[in-house]
C-alpha cells in the first residue's frame, strides 16, 4: 500500500459522513460505477464480529436443520442489512457457475468502484443468493460457485488486489423477499463493504 | 488588450498542456469491449469456460480459425489498457507528489481530501500528474 493510497483512503471518511443511510435491501440494481461507489461507501454500522466464516457457518446451519421457510427475514439476511452495499444482477449460464459475456461490464463498473481511492482502503464480500427453486443445498453450493467466478474475474481480469475481496454463497438463505421465495427477484448478487484493509491515515500527516 | 490576456491565458496552459482525456479506458468499457467482440464467440465455442480462469482466452485460441480476428485484437487492447491504468494507479502518488506539495499543501489528509484538492487544481497541476490521474480513472 503506497503512502497516496493510505492519504487518498482518508476520503473515504468523508464520505462516509456526508452520505445517507443505506437504503438496506433495495430491490433495485445499481449498475454505473459511481452508483456502486455511492452504495459501498455509505454506511455505518461496522461490526468487527460479523465475519464470512459466521455467516457461512449460519447459512451451512439453516440449510442442515432444513427449517421450513419464515415469512420473516432470515437471521443472515437481518446481518448483512447493517453494512454498505449493493445489489447487481450478473447473468449466469443456466445451473451453471459461468458468467456470461453481457455481464462482462457490469463487473467492470464494480472494478471502476473499487478501484476509485474512495474505495481503495476497503474489502468487499461478494454474495451469491439464489430463489427457493431446487433444492437448498444445490443452491447453497452453486451460489458459492458464483460468488467464487465473480471473485475471480475481479481478481484475475480487473486487478483488484485478492486481500480485498472474499466470496460467499448463501443460496436460499437470505431471500430478498422472503414471502415469494421462487421469484426470481431472489436471484441476485450482493456486494458488501466489511471495513478496512489498513488503518486509515492519521489527519495530522503532512503531505510532503 | 482582452485578447492579449486571452491569448497569454492559452499560452500559459498551453505550456502545461495534458492530454484531454484518459488514454485507458475504464474497467466497463473494458468488460463491454469483449463481450461485443469475443461475446459471441465464447457463447458459441467456450461456454464452459470462466471469463476470470484463463479458459476464455485459451479456449478462443483454440478456435482461432473460426474466432474473428477483431476479438483477439480487441482482448489484446483490453489487457494492455488495464495493464496502464493499474501503472497509473500505482504511480499516482510519485507523479503528483510535486503538486499535491505545490497546490494541496494546506489538505489535511485523512479528512480532507488530496484528490480532490488536485482535480480542483486541475488547470496547474503538473501535466505528468494530471495525466496520471487520467491514466487512472480518477478524473475526466
Amino acid at each position: 500500500m503506497t503512502r497516496f493510497t493510505r492519504i487518498l483512503g482518508g476520503l473515504a471518511l468523508a464520505a462516509v459522513l456526508a452520505a445517507p443511510l443505506a437504503t438496506s435491501a433495495s430491490a433495485q440494481t445499481d449498475d454505473s460505477a459511481a452508483q456502486i461507489m455511492k452504495g459501498l461507501s455509505s454506511v455505518t454500522n461496522d461490526d468487527p464480529s460479523l465475519t464470512v466464516e459466521l455467516l457461512r457457518k449460519m447459512a451451512q446451519d439453516a440449510v442442515a436443520a432444513n427449517q421450513p421457510l419464515s415469512l420473516n427475514k432470515s437471521e443472515i439476511a437481518k446481518k448483512l442489512d447493517k453494512l454498505a452495499q449493493i445489489t447487481v444482477q450478473i447473468q449466469f449460464a443456466l445451473n451453471s457457475a459461468v458468467i456470461r459475456p453481457e455481464s462482462y461490464a457490469t463487473l467492470g463498473s464494480i472494478a471502476d468502484a473499487m478501484h476509485h481511492p474512495i474505495l481503495w482502503n476497503y474489502k468487499f464480500v461478494v454474495v451469491g443468493n439464489t430463489d427457493a427453486t431446487g433444492t437448498r443445498k444445490y443452491n447453497l453450493e452453486l451460489s458459492q460457485k458464483r460468488a467464487d467466478a465473480i471473485v475471480q474475474a475481479l481478481i484475475t481480469l480487473y486487478r483488484i488486489s485478492p486481500d480485498r475481496l472474499q466470496a460467499l454463497g448463501l443460496g436460499q438463505e437470505a431471500l430478498q423477499v422472503p414471502s415469494k421465495p421462487d421469484d426470481p427477484i431472489n436471484r441476485r448478487v450482493q456486494i458488501y463493504n466489511i471495513g478496512t484493509v489498513a488503518p486509515m491515515p492519521k489527519g495530522t500527516t503532512n503531505p510532503q | 488588450m482582452k485578447g492579449k490576456i486571452l491569448a497569454l491565458g492559452a499560452l500559459m496552459l498551453a505550456g502545461l498542456a495534458a492530454p484531454a482525456s484518459a488514454q485507458t479506458m475504464s474497467y466497463a468499457q473494458a468488460g463491454a469491449l469483449i463481450a461485443k467482440s469475443c461475446g459471441p464467440s465464447i457463447e458459441r465455442y467456450c461456454s464452459k469456460f470462466n471469463i476470470g480462469t484463463g479458459d476464455v482466452q485459451k479456449c478462443l485460441q483454440d478456435n482461432k480459425d473460426k474466432v474473428p480476428p477483431q476479438c483477439f485484437t480487441d482482448f489484446a487492447a483490453v489487457q494492455a489498457s488495464i495493464a496502464k491504468r493499474v501503472a497509473a494507479q500505482e504511480g499516482a502518488w510519485k507523479a503528483c507528489a510535486a503538486s499535491a506539495q505545490q497546490f494541496c499543501s494546506g489538505v489535511q489528509p485523512g479528512d480532507a481530501n488530496l484528490l480532490d484538492c488536485l482535480l480542483a487544481s486541475s488547470k496547474v497541476v503538473r501535466p505528468v500528474c494530471k495525466e496520471t490521474l487520467l491514466n487512472a480513472g480518477w478524473a475526466n
